[in-house]
């Protein structure tokens, strides 16, 4: 009894043990076919890994160029303003209540005090003909104001008839018609680089499938001897997968240097060149935009490859 | 070994390729397969492999029924199946040797196997010489013995050679078909289709006449004369 136990178990611990082996023996022949596969059809591997490249290129392109355009829009957004006047007679401790109230209101980002003498202060310094103004009036004829940062342009007709009705505010302006194109710019400025990314990547998306699948139909004929002689569909798709995979990583990684190196470049050239064009710091779109080239590569890399052996595995 | 109960095949066209085929092949048997084109031969192959499903009756192959065979048992019976082609699907880019070790290699075979089992597949069709060159620099004869031992080197149960001699002078087709028939001294189970005459009545073999999808014919030591 003790001896048939004993044997029993040596053939349960054998049976893993094959198992582990038969499995070491499957991913070993598929990473070899794979390599051999890109080995022996080198130049096309090459052609299509370039076509990729380009691809990603595009689309890693198209998402930087995007970003940077919502980046823009915000820019624009942020720097519009209400600017409530205060009445001459208002005492500071009223303009700080109502500074106070506006912090509060919905809407509004940010709120400062300027006072009449600052207000002459920035008049001189944008046009200089008034610098002598000090001199030929009496006194300071501006008043004080407060200045009313708004987070989304559209509610800024609220928080400027909020502050219309606040205790000593004279007057308010906000330029309507100025807000209104910057509004309507930024949300075309958004779309139309949504709409180019999305457009960019689903091209980026078909080159790659269908450069893959024309790897994968010049060797048909392997893969139609691999299914008739009795490979699993696990053992046919293997190296095809692995192929497309390492296809799709090579390329990702030539795009991440392409993109890297030029957005480095052009970043610092605006910079220098255009100081006012507010430009994403690398740091602040290059991982969003890698992750997007990796995505694609890797995932349609794999994805093509299944595309492109369906067909051939139906039989 | 291979029996066809009742088999017919209806493509999904429309078009009726076998109707109520019933026929038995023993292990160790050598059959030919014969029939005008379009008379049922490449279903009634396609249906040992199952690359086709039988629409009526059933096929069993080595125990296996096609009809009812989930997919994932498929690779598991063309593993005991070698099947030669008329145009030899040979990878121009591989060796003979490669070719032959291919088979093997992609249904999971043990490395340290295949050497030794490739070298004996090429003995036996005579091709050992040759194992290092291109398949382009074969004959057609030449590379219809790579074909051949690219399917005996997995050690199949039953041979399928669909039209081996259809691409080959008379001397090249002949050597195939011997070959064939040594295999077949083995024990393996060997059913070929062809259209070559001469080759059948030389041999001597069970005969299978299909024509219009029906089985019209079986003899035991038959002729291809008397199948027109």
């Amino acid at each position: 009894m003790r001896l048939a136990g004993s044997t029993s178990r040596r053939v349960e611990r054998a049976a893993p043990g094959r198992r582990r082996r038969a499995l070491a023996v499957a991913v070993h022949t598929v990473l070899t076919e794979a390599v051999a596969g890109l080995r022996r059809n080198g130049l096309m591997a090459a052609a299509a890994t370039t076509t990729m490249t380009i691809a990603l290129v595009v689309a890693g392109g198209g998402f930087v160029v995007s970003a940077n355009l919502a980046h823009l829009a915000g820019a624009l957004e942020a720097q519009v303003e209400v600017v409530g006047f205060f009445r001459r007679d208002v005492p500071p401790e009223a303009q700080e209540r109502v500074l106070a109230q506006t912090a509060a209101l919905e809407g509004a980002s940010a709120a400062r005090l300027v006072t009449r003498a600052e207000a002459l202060r920035r008049l001189q310094q944008t046009y200089r003909s008034m610098a002598s103004v000090p001199a030929v009036l009496p006194g300071n004829p501006l008043p004080d104001s407060i200045e009313v940062r708004v987070a989304d342009p559209r509610r800024i007709r609220d928080v400027a008839e909020a502050l219309r009705a606040m205790e000593g505010v004279e007057d308010v302006v906000y330029g309507a018609a100025v807000v209104d194109r910057v509004v309507a710019l930024t949300r075309a400025v958004r779309v139309a680089g949504l709409v180019a990314t999305a457009l960019l990547v689903g091209c980026a998306l078909v080159i790659i499938v269908n450069t893959i699948r024309l790897t994968v139909a010049a060797r048909r004929q392997e893969i139609e001897i691999m299914v008739l002689v009795g490979a699993s569909p696990g053992f046919v798709r293997g190296p095809f997968l692995v192929e497309g995979l390492l296809q799709g990583a090579v390329a990702a990684a030539s795009a991440t240097a392409v993109l890297t190196a030029g957005y480095l470049v052009l970043a610092a050239r605006v910079a220098a060149s255009l100081p006012f064009l507010p430009v994403l710091a690398p740091g602040a779109v290059l991982p969003a935009a890698l992750a997007v080239l990796w995505g694609l590569g890797v995932v349609v890399g794999l994805g093509g490859s299944e595309i492109g052996l369906r067909r051939y595995l139906a039989a | 070994m291979i029996h066809f109960d009742g088999v017919g095949k209806r493509y999904p066209t429309g078009v009726v390729a076998l109707s109520e085929v019933s026929v038995r092949i023993d292990p160790g048997e050598f059959v030919f397969l014969v029939g005008p084109t379009g008379s049922g031969k490449s279903t009634f192959l396609k249906l040992v492999q199952a690359i086709e499903r039988p629409t009526a009756g059933r096929v069993i192959v080595d125990g296996d029924d096609v009809g009812t065979l989930p997919a994932a048992g498929v690779p598991g019976l063309r593993r005991r199946l070698g099947v030669v082609f008329q145009e030899f699907k040979l990878l121009p880019d591989r060796t003979v040797a490669d070719n032959v070790a291919f088979a093997l290699r992609v249904t999971g075979a043990d490395p340290a196997e295949i050497g030794p089992r490739v070298q004996w597949a090429l003995e036996t069709v005579g091709m050992a010489g040759r194992a290092g060159d291109l398949p382009l620099r074969l004959s057609g004869g030449e590379q219809q013995r790579v074909c051949l031992a690219r399917a005996i080197v997995t050690r199949p149960r039953v041979v399928l050679a669909d039209e081996p001699t259809g691409n080959l002078d008379p001397e090249a087709a002949w050597e195939i078909v011997q070959l064939l028939a040594r295999i077949n001294l083995r024990g393996t189970t060997v059913l070929v289709s062809t259209h070559n005459p001469t080759l059948v009545d030389i041999l001597r073999r069970r005969v299978i006449e299909l024509c219009a999808g029906r089985v019209v014919r079986d003899e035991a030591r038959g002729l291809y004369q008397s199948a027109r």
